[in-house]
């Protein structure tokens, strides 16, 4: 009889991509990583990336950690995993660049993962799929004009789908959440 | 250090039988879609021990996306005990350690061909779907690359002009199984050869769906809470088939989804589709407590969503 066990590494990229799953399937609810702090980060890029993919980030040691999974640094207008432990204004005209697809490959864009700050900030109304009616969510941490950014950047089917990241904490915002903010 | 403290312990199979990149790679495409509603996101299917065609696109979504505190439910055609159903249950557990089950209220992943359980799925569940031809424009448009430019360009006048013709030449819509609907209002989705009964528990519905078709390396989504309407026209509507006067000979059931049974003296009997609640009923029958969901169809024949169905029992509904 074969016996097949999980073992540490698999467990937590299992937990990692379930939270991640969860998170994207519903928008605003806040999901649990099995790691806290910038470990989350990596966790996150462990369960998403390897040779075949490509990220950018504008960290230099997260970069060199991300690096030994395999994967390629690439320019922000071509990497289709990007990490931002800290997002601050100057980066906004980075993220601008991340890749949105195209309409026959909307798929062919960039997936972001932001640390941010859920305990004050801006209070965001979201609607869509995975939505039931309407849900609120404080988020800090992220310059004012992200999300003008993001709301011009998505022109659905295109656009970004991000991740949100504070210590082991997650929320998911595909490029069909309607985010409002009042 | 020794090597053999570097090492992992030995095991005859990756866990989830699929290599950590095979798994990964699933994942990533995987959230793309559910990013995407109704788009079908491309994957490097892999060999499995069971062949192309039967249940592999649902096996490798399944496979990557169990661990050991799941609960599975594995159904063929709403049965549980079928020899497809069985041997890709058997496999999913020998090879990641789920529990498995064939209560639906109970299973955290339910891989399916071709049904949705009558009880009503739940928040935080997935449903895996077995696809053998994930594209809706095929019999529109048999290019590839060319109903890709239809899906980019949300053309769909083709599909239109088919449902058109089809009313002209059969004064009704033939379409059955796959019935072909519109995904939060842009990409025109096949769900699987589901029965047309099956297609609206995917309209807003409170749990995850994924469609995979390993043959033909393309997955896609249905979120939760999404609109999915089928295609119709204002004035001629989608129909369920038509469930009226079959009362399943097992359990006494009615206004379920019912297999026929033809009979040596030319008539049929009618059983339940679903095995699964067939069994609770059986069991509530002989006064066993057993807990039993609410259905997507009360005992009347009424959709759980009022105003969704437009038409029943054949009939359209006075709105």
């Amino acid at each position: 009889m074969v016996q097949i066990a999980m073992n540490a590494a698999e467990a937590r990229m299992r937990d990692t991509f379930t939270a991640l799953m969860w998170s994207l399937s519903y928008p605003g609810r806040i999901h649990i990583l099995p790691a806290a702090g910038q470990v989350a980060f990596e966790v996150v890029a462990e369960a998403l990336v390897d040779l075949e993919t490509s990220f950018y980030t504008p960290h230099p040691e997260f970069a060199r950690a991300i690096g030994q999974l395999g994967a390629r640094m690439h320019p922000p207008q071509s990497a289709l995993y990007q990490f931002y432990p800290t997002l601050c204004e100057d980066d906004l005209v980075t993220l601008r660049m991340a890749p949105v697809g195209t309409y026959a490959y909307p798929d062919a864009s960039a997936t972001l993962v932001l640390g941010c700050n859920f305990d004050e900030g801006q209070r965001l109304r979201l609607r869509g799929p995975g939505v039931d009616g309407a849900i609120h969510l404080t988020v800090g941490a992220l310059p004012t004009a992200f999300w003008a950014l993001r709301a011009e950047m998505i022109r659905y089917p295109l656009g970004w789908d991000v991740f949100l990241v504070m210590n082991d904490w997650i929320v998911g915002l595909p490029r069909t959440t309607q985010v409002e903010v009042f | 250090m020794k090597l053999a403290e570097l090492a992992a312990p030995r095991q005859d199979y990756s866990y989830g039988f699929l290599d950590a990149f095979a798994k990964r790679e699933l994942r990533r495409r995987m959230l793309k879609a559910i990013a995407i509603p109704g788009y079908q996101v491309t994957y490097a299917s892999r060999e499995l021990p069971i062949a192309r065609g039967w249940g592999t696109g649902g096996l490798q979504v399944t496979l990557s996306l169990a661990g050991p505190d799941d609960v599975l439910k594995v159904i063929d055609q709403g049965a549980d005990d079928s020899v497809n159903a069985a041997n890709l249950r058997r496999f999913i557990a020998r090879m990641t350690g789920v529990a498995t089950t064939t209560d639906a209220c109970r299973a955290t992943i339910i891989q399916s061909r071709h049904r949705v359980p009558e009880e009503r799925l739940r928040e935080r569940q997935a449903l895996v779907l077995q696809v053998p031809d994930p594209e809706p424009l095929r019999h529109v448009e048999p290019n590839m690359s060319r109903a890709r430019e239809m899906h980019a360009d949300a053309d769909y006048a083709l599909m239109w002009l088919s449902l058109y013709e089809q009313l002209v030449r059969f004064k009704q819509f033939i379409g059955g199984a796959s019935y072909p609907v519109m995904v939060h209002q842009r990409y025109l989705m096949s769900p699987s050869p589901i029965p047309r009964w099956d297609t609206p528990t995917l309209h807003q519905a409170p749990h995850l769906t994924l469609l995979s078709a390993g043959r033909e390396k393309r997955l896609y989504a249905v979120p939760p809470y999404t609109d999915v309407y089928p295609i119709e026209f204002a004035d001629v509507h989608f129909r369920v088939e038509s469930q009226a006067d079959r009362v399943c000979a097992n359990t006494g059931a009615a206004h379920k989804y019912m297999d026929e049974v033809p009979q040596p003296d030319g008539t049929s009997l009618f059983r339940l589709s679903d095995t699964g609640y067939a069994e609770k009923l059986i069991k509530r029958l002989r006064g066993e407590t057993v807990k039993i969901g609410p259905t997507y169809y009360d005992s009347n024949g009424e959709f759980y969503k009022p105003g969704y169905l437009k038409s029943r029992d054949g009939q359209d509904i006075e709105l």
